[in-house]
């Protein structure tokens, strides 16, 4: 019951061949280390002590417990390895329980970690809630005017938006202040919502942290009723209101430390990074967008106009084409046949229905952003006229 | 040295180890990462470096790395400690709209630039405590911070001298990591300096400038060019210029790399042994085509795969008995679950493949050639050097592997 090895005592950098013979008549079990020659005693390893590591195809390397670290038997060889797991059978053994220990530890880790994301995935919609009740108000409003400052130069090439009517007192201006006041009249909240009609052709319209709202006139062009646009003005006065562009901005960095920890790229510069954030970002702002339009549909059935128009004006705009289907978990509204079913459930017939408007205010409101004029008509060549 | 060390043994270093193993704790490592949400890639790491460290075979006897999977994932967890404070101070920077924001940012990426230089020290400090040969441990010893501070200030001389300093810099990085490497009680010596790095450098530099600049100039000179749009396309010659910059590039890279590879670390001795290092760039080089080969070999098999995948759909969509068309195909796009699975499964497949490349010609390929061009004269004087104490727990590898900076 011996076999051959070479053996190292962890102490000082020298390899020697040895012979290893078990010995069962010691109690405990002891792994003798002799020289091979003068069959001397060089060390004494208590059997039950030994463990196998790693190493490469055809070798077997085992340490000690009771040795210093880098105590070994190098054995190589097949009949040598052989020799050596029947001389020693609780290497096998215990490498197999090693072996188990790994798949035990990497199964806690996944499971602890599978369940941090499915935590958050559920559990930052609320969390944001709370902590943006945390974040004072007057902090709110600086990152807004900031955020503005961006999107206007970004969006605007650095020139700054051109509000269509600058004059804060003209009838269209005051028509709109008074609806956000009324929509938010005893909501309690520490917002006093702004909105600004600018001249941009892109047709669009959103609210940022602190009670700013912009409306583009491009969207406002394609309003054909007051309450069209009064119901996109109540849906982006909503995201004012639940102060979702707060509530995004928190949940966007604790989704990129999430993804990033996931990938091991703290930085977060992969593209699995950005898509992996963007996916989730978007499951949140959906439920923003469905916050926005249950708002809308309430402010809509105090102050007694339609809500139906916010969705007649967005499928106007955006058409629901294949594409967008397919691209629908991506993008950060809900489909606008979804919504308009959400919004019909939500919204109950009202007997008295007038527009959010009066006929003076909208036709005030309409002409804000007079559609620039269309290109002069080339002059009609009338045959017989001089050559210039 | 005396005559009798120059008489010496030679000891010869062997790398055993195969590719196609290697593609086996690859392909292992990438299907076990899925279903651990990517946390396998800690165990990946350990089984890529026994794989590394045993095979390497130094005057007979194999390198070992103790290191476990479960300090790294530790270590990692130590990184988010680092990294907690600086996203925090991202994410307070992007909302603010002032000057001073550019200069936050500058301030952000010049203390992760310091701290990369800590996280390269602290990783090499693990894995040369997790190395054994003869049954005993090497070591990093210094101080990180230093390392850092050094890499550093260095830095900044290297940029305001518009890169001329760079011999310098490396040098003296060079020289603080070997100067602080133990091997048991045994010290390590460097004796190269800025020259080893002048020469390869400035050479490599100058060969680009002008390959690069000759290309430029003829293209431009020669008007060899379309305009598609806006965007200048060089003819064909000045196409076959560009290429050949880029060969030029990638030569000069390996010469580099080998070049002060092989003068730097033959000066390397501990105690009576000394270290000889030949790489010629030749070697390196078609380690560099091999990698191009390989990406464009997979790019032609995922291609293929992509051609095969659409043929599927196709016949799928045409299953119905109808002639397809294009809204039939669409129409199995329509969930964008399926979409977005497919671009995530598409994304991985790709990044996935080319790491595996990288891994099997690169890195193998630098690994196994400083093995096999190494020797050591002397080996036998290191049979008297003792174990240098017990393991710190050195938990320094966390931070590099979140900044991405760490190697093997």
């Amino acid at each position: 019951m011996q076999f051959t090895a070479r053996y190292q005592d962890g102490l000082i950098a020298e390899t020697r061949d040895v012979r290893a013979v078990i010995d069962l008549a010691a109690d405990p079990v002891a792994l003798a280390i002799v020289d091979p020659q003068s069959r001397e005693e060089i060390d004494r390893w208590p059997a039950a002590q030994t463990y196998l590591l790693h190493t490469r195809a055809m070798e077997l390397r085992i340490g000690s417990r009771t040795r210093p670290a880098g105590a070994r038997l190098a054995v190589s060889g097949i009949e040598e390895m052989r020799n050596a797991l029947a001389v020693l059978p609780s290497l096998a053994k215990q490498q197999r329980r090693d072996g188990w220990a790994q798949v035990r530890l990497l199964t806690l880790a996944t499971a602890a970690l599978a369940s941090v994301i499915v935590a958050y995935l559920f559990g930052v919609p609320l969390l944001a809630d709370r902590l943006v009740e945390l974040v004072p108000p007057g902090w709110e409003t600086k990152i807004g005017d900031t955020a503005a400052a961006q999107i206007e130069r970004s969006l605007t090439d650095g020139e700054g938006f051109v509000l269509c009517e600058p004059d804060r007192n003209s009838v269209a201006n005051r028509a709109i202040a008074r609806f956000a006041d009324a929509a938010f009249d005893g909501l309690g909240s520490p917002f006093r919502p702004e909105v600004a009609v600018v001249r941009t052709d892109i047709p669009n319209a959103f609210a940022l942290p602190g009670g700013r709202a912009y409306y583009f006139s491009a969207l406002l062009q394609a309003s054909r009723t007051p309450d069209e646009f009064a119901g996109v003005l109540a849906h982006e006065l909503g995201h004012v209101y639940y102060r979702h562009g707060m509530e995004s901005l928190i949940a966007s960095s604790a989704t990129g430390l999430l993804v990033g920890f996931v990938l091991g790229d703290m930085t977060g510069l992969s593209v699995a990074g950005i898509i992996g954030s963007t996916l989730i970002d978007n499951r949140f702002s959906r439920r923003a967008e469905t916050q926005a339009d249950t708002f809308a549909a309430e402010t809509a059935r105090r102050l007694g106009f339609q809500p139906s128009g916010l969705i007649d004006l967005l499928e106007r705009v955006a058409k629901d084409d294949e594409f967008s289907k397919a691209l629908s978990l991506f993008s950060s509204h809900p489909l606008t046949e979804e919504r308009r079913r959400a919004l019909e459930a939500l919204s109950t017939p009202i007997a008295d229905a007038k527009p959010a408007f009066t006929a003076a205010e909208w036709s005030a409101i309409r002409d804000m952003c007079p559609p620039p004029p269309p290109p002069p008509l080339p002059k009609p060549v009338t045959p017989g006229a001089p050559a210039p | 040295m005396s005559e009798a060390a120059a008489e010496a043994r030679q000891g010869r270093v062997e790398f055993t180890g195969s590719r196609h193993e290697l593609l086996g704790i690859i392909v292992r490592g990438y299907l076990l990462m899925i279903p651990t949400i990517g946390l396998y890639r800690f165990w990946q790491t350990t089984w890529k470096r026994r794989f590394y460290w045993q095979n390497t075979v130094i005057d007979g006897e194999p390198l070992e790395y103790t290191g476990t999977p479960a300090q790294l994932l530790i270590g990692f967890f130590f990184a988010l400690a680092f990294f907690l404070p600086i996203y925090v101070a991202l994410f307070t920077l992007s909302m603010q709209d002032t000057d001073l924001v550019l200069l936050g940012y500058l301030a952000i990426g010049a203390a992760i630039w310091f701290l990369s230089g800590y996280a390269i020290y602290r990783a090499r400090d693990f894995r040369l405590a997790r190395t054994l040969w003869r049954g005993i441990r090497f070591d990093q010893k210094g101080n990180a911070w230093a390392y850092a501070l050094r890499r550093f200030l260095w830095s900044i001389v290297v940029v305001l001298t518009l890169g001329i300093a760079y011999p310098w810099m490396a040098s003296s990085l060079w020289r603080y990591r070997y100067r602080h490497t133990w091997y048991g009680n045994r010290k390590f010596e460097i004796g190269g300096n800025w020259k080893a790095f002048a020469g390869p450098y400035f050479g490599a530099l100058a060969l680009n400038l002008l390959s690069i600049g000759g290309t430029v100039f003829w293209i431009g000179s020669a008007h060899d060019f379309m305009l598609v749009g806006t965007t200048p396309i060089p003819g064909p010659v000045g196409l076959l210029a560009c290429l050949g910059s880029v060969v030029v590039l990638a030569f000069t890279l390996a010469w580099y790399r080998t070049g002060t590879a092989s003068r730097m670390l033959s000066t390397v001795t501990i105690g009576e042994a000394a270290l000889t290092v030949r790489i010629g760039p030749g070697a390196l080089f078609s380690q560099f085509v091999l990698y191009v080969l390989g990406v464009a070999g997979l790019l032609v098999v995922l291609g293929l795969t992509a051609l095969a995948a659409i043929g599927a759909i196709y016949a799928a969509a045409a299953s119905g008995g109808q002639s397809p068309d294009a809204a039939a195909v669409m129409a199995i796009f329509q969930s964008g679950t399926i979409n977005v699975a497919l671009l995530i499964v598409v994304y991985l497949v790709i990044l996935g493949a080319f790491g595996l490349v990288a891994e099997l010609t690169l890195s193998f390929g630098w690994w196994s050639l400083l093995a096999r061009g190494a020797t050591i004269s002397n080996p036998d004087s290191l049979h008297s050097v003792r174990s240098g104490g017990e393991d710190r727990a050195v938990i320094g590898e966390g931070l590099a592997d979140a900044l991405n900076v760490g190697a093997y």
